[in-house]
């Protein structure tokens, strides 16, 4: 009797991450191993693990860039709001200048806890500002344009990373 | 229960691979989670785009009415535009089921209490920070031979109606789809109050999107919303009405 229980469970566990599977199953429901595939599909099996692992590496080196990105902005307008207010003197408009660089702050270290919404906030707060002030001098859209593509798309590929890292957790 | 994509099986929702073909069910929901990401981003650029170009329009322009009803419709159309993708999910929130009349006595005793203090606030911080005069809501509808009438409709009626569409509605729908119940309504309070252009104004739009996001999340109805936004922007518009009849 006890001979066959264990035969009975041997043959109901998958090779790789030993979870139970139905016998008529052609890949495992946890992992995808492939139960009734030959050596060449195990093969595969095992390489496209370690694209997987790749790829999540990559995603969390993607997300820590798009959150320097965040702190990087945050000093430049800090750096432009003490400029400005020492040339021009108006307080009103260093308030709101520190305001937004606080935000951006505040964003970069909830990137830890929250990848995904942190940087979609950042990237929507940036396009804002960005779209404000070519609507009170258009002449700001096209100064530094490639520092704006830069940042936009440092922060785009560490919001999808930040997609599709999420579902591995 | 899902169907793999790949070869049509049904599988339970925790199954992480096809147990018939070995496809990745994880990719599925990766790809509708790109979608969805797509069209949040799309959706707020779209409307950032649109508020920049009647800005761009109305600037040093005479008033004319064919310009402000044209504006309100293009709004209008681009928000049921992007409504229409999703629109299943949207005809749902406006079911009258979840609305029991003590919510419906909050929905109209909080804007009494929030218009007048947004009101007298933002009056106290404009003349503080002394940045540019404060605009009268009514006054600026004074060329029309209806003023009230068409400003009550510009002010009090179109924006409740279609800006909960588009951010209680749509918006909090696609975010829904990617991040939790609590960090959507955050992040919808957030962007409701960006795309006003207005840092002054974010002090209060933002609380403001906080509670009209949470009442939305816990009723399923935009119709509370709605309620709130317009008796909100209507005492707004009275203050305004008076307070120019008073001067005058």
């Amino acid at each position: 009797m006890e001979i066959e229980e264990v035969k009975l469970e041997e043959t109901l566990l998958c090779n790789h991450c030993e979870t139970s599977v139905n016998d008529d199953d052609a890949f495992c429901q946890d992992c995808g191993y492939p139960l009734k595939g030959n050596e060449q599909d195990v093969a595969k099996f095992y390489a496209k693990r370690a694209m997987n692992k790749n790829k999540n590496i990559d995603a969390a080196e993607k997300i820590k860039s798009a959150k320097n990105t965040l702190f990087v902005i945050a000093g430049v307008v800090l750096l432009f709001a003490i400029v400005r207010y020492l040339s021009i003197g108006d307080i009103a408009d260093l308030i709101i200048n520190f305001i937004v660089c606080c935000m951006y702050i505040l964003l970069g270290f909830w990137t830890e806890q929250k990848p995904l919404m942190a940087l979609l906030l950042g990237l929507l707060l940036y396009v804002t500002l960005v779209v404000i002030s070519a609507v009170l001098e258009p002449m700001t859209l096209v100064k530094g344009i490639l520092w704006k593509i830069v940042i936009i798309s440092y922060l785009g590929k560490g919001i999808y990373s930040a997609s599709s890292i999420k579902t591995n957790a | 229960m899902i169907t793999c994509q790949n070869c049509k099986s049904v599988v339970e929702t925790h199954v992480k691979f096809c147990s018939k073909c070995g496809q990745s069910i994880k990719k599925d929901i990766d790809s509708s989670r790109m979608n969805a990401i797509n069209l949040i981003i799309g959706f707020y650029v779209a409307n950032l785009i649109f508020i920049a170009c009647t800005y761009l329009i109305s600037d040093g322009s005479t008033q004319d009415f064919k310009m402000d009803l044209g504006i309100e419709i293009a709004f209008a159309i681009l928000v049921l535009c992007f409504s229409a993708l999703d629109y299943k999910n949207i005809l749902k929130l406006y079911s009258f089921k979840n609305i029991h009349w003590k919510v419906l006595l909050f929905a109209i005793v909080v804007p009494i209490f929030t218009s007048i203090i947004v009101y007298y606030l933002m009056a106290l911080i404009n003349f503080l920070l002394e940045e540019g005069e404060y605009v009268n809501y009514y006054e600026t509808y004074l060329y029309l031979e209806a003023p009230l009438l068409w400003s009550i409709i510009f002010i009090a009626i179109l924006p409740p109606i279609f800006e909960e569409l588009a951010f209680r509605g749509f918006l909090f729908n696609k975010l829904r789809e990617v991040a939790s119940g609590k960090l959507t309504i955050i992040a919808t309070a957030f962007l409701f109050a960006l795309i006003h252009f207005s840092f002054i104004s974010f002090l209060w739009i933002f609380p403001f999107g906080l509670l009209l996001g949470y009442l939305r999340s816990k009723y399923n109805t935009l119709w509370i919303g709605i309620l709130i936004h317009f008796i909100h922007n209507f005492i707004i518009l009275l203050i305004d009405y008076y307070s120019y009849n008073s001067i005058v």
